[in-house]
């Protein structure tokens, strides 16, 4: 690839991508013909959605049914007051397309499920997991694993942080956590709060991470869980592995999501 | 037995446990619910009803805000 696709608006917005030797132009190209799913525009999603459009990735959907509440605006940070009542979907892209007209900006007003979930992650390159509930966290883990989309997951609370990165030929979310609590066993951001600036940087390293797949550049976290703790301002990451009793990637894997229920633990049961 | 346990994020102590102990009992130790936390031993997480054979584990717990 010789950079010769990017017209001179272009060489000039990225520039200071296409300087960096483990970019340049072949890698900005990349960029702008890669595609990203981002799942949630919420608290990590915006920050996700923000960096993925400044950097150019070609083609953005943004999947959430939400509605933006005024509570939300403490830290998503791609809604503003004047969208209170839009949906979070529409108000992102409409973000994205002020941001960068490279992007080619896709918004799906849509709960992730069971029904619809393959047909969008296997529509782009990569996945980002944004979401707030487990369902929807083993879900996009296990149709990314059927549809081999790499997934850059992150997750929240209060003070607190965790980020993986989940590549098709690595050990997967159920290789850590091989099952979700029922509803309402772990509590969520409504009702313990969470600080403000925290998806932040979490949602910054999804999205650098995300940049990487598509770059297939760098060492990503794949087998590895970071874990940041935003009172201690420390980093500490945990080694996971691929677990061959796994049902999801292990040594009988599943070959659909046929008969797991993603509202109440996400078990997977034998046939 | 004796059993070194780091709660990540929270720090790591010794947990002195019954020798019929099982993870489950770990994680009750650490103040957890086995459903709120998983248990990883040399980076695989365990059952929680197996009977404990590590002397070092590692407990994370679950989390899902966005």
């Amino acid at each position: 690839m010789t950079g010769l696709a990017l017209d001179s608006t272009q060489l000039d917005r990225y520039s200071r991508h296409i300087i960096l030797d483990e970019v340049g132009p072949a890698g900005q190209q990349a960029l702008l013909e890669g595609s990203a799913l981002v799942v949630g525009a919420g608290g990590l999603g915006s920050p996700v959605i923000q960096y993925l459009a400044a950097a150019g990735v070609g083609r953005l959907g943004v999947a959430d049914d939400d509605e933006v509440e005024r509570s939300n605006l403490q830290r998503q940070i791609v809604h503003a007051d004047a969208d209170v009542g839009r949906p979070k979907a529409e108000s992102a892209a409409e973000y994205v397309r002020r941001l960068n007209p490279d992007v080619d900006v896709e918004p799906h007003e849509t709960w992730l499920d069971a029904g619809n979930a393959e047909d969008l992650i296997g529509g782009y390159d990569i996945v980002v997991d944004a979401s707030d509930n487990f369902g929807t966290r083993y879900l996009v883990n296990d149709v990314a694993r059927l549809t081999d989309t790499p997934v850059a997951h992150g997750s929240i609370y209060k003070f607190e942080g965790q980020a993986t990165t989940l590549r098709p030929d690595g050990p997967c979310y159920r290789c850590l956590f091989p099952e979700a609590p029922e509803p309402g066993e772990i509590p969520d951001c409504a009702s313990t709060g969470v600080l403000g600036v925290l998806p932040g940087t979490v949602g910054c390293i999804q999205a650098t991470e995300a940049v990487k797949l598509l770059l297939e550049a760098g060492e990503v976290l794949d087998g590895r869980l970071l874990f940041y703790d935003a009172m201690d301002m420390t980093f500490e990451t945990v080694p996971y592995r691929r677990n061959p009793e796994c049902p999801v990637c292990g040594d009988e894997a599943i070959d659909s999501i046929e008969g797991i229920d993603y509202d109440h633990g996400c078990s997977v049961t034998a046939d | 037995m004796d059993v070194t346990c780091e709660v990540v994020g929270e720090g790591t102590e010794t947990l002195l446990l019954a020798d019929d102990a099982t993870y489950a009992d770990v994680c009750r130790a650490t103040g957890y619910s086995p459903h709120e936390v998983t248990v990883l031993v040399d980076g695989s997480p365990v059952p929680e009803d197996a009977p404990v054979e590590s002397s070092e584990v590692k407990v994370l717990r679950l989390i899902k805000g966005g």
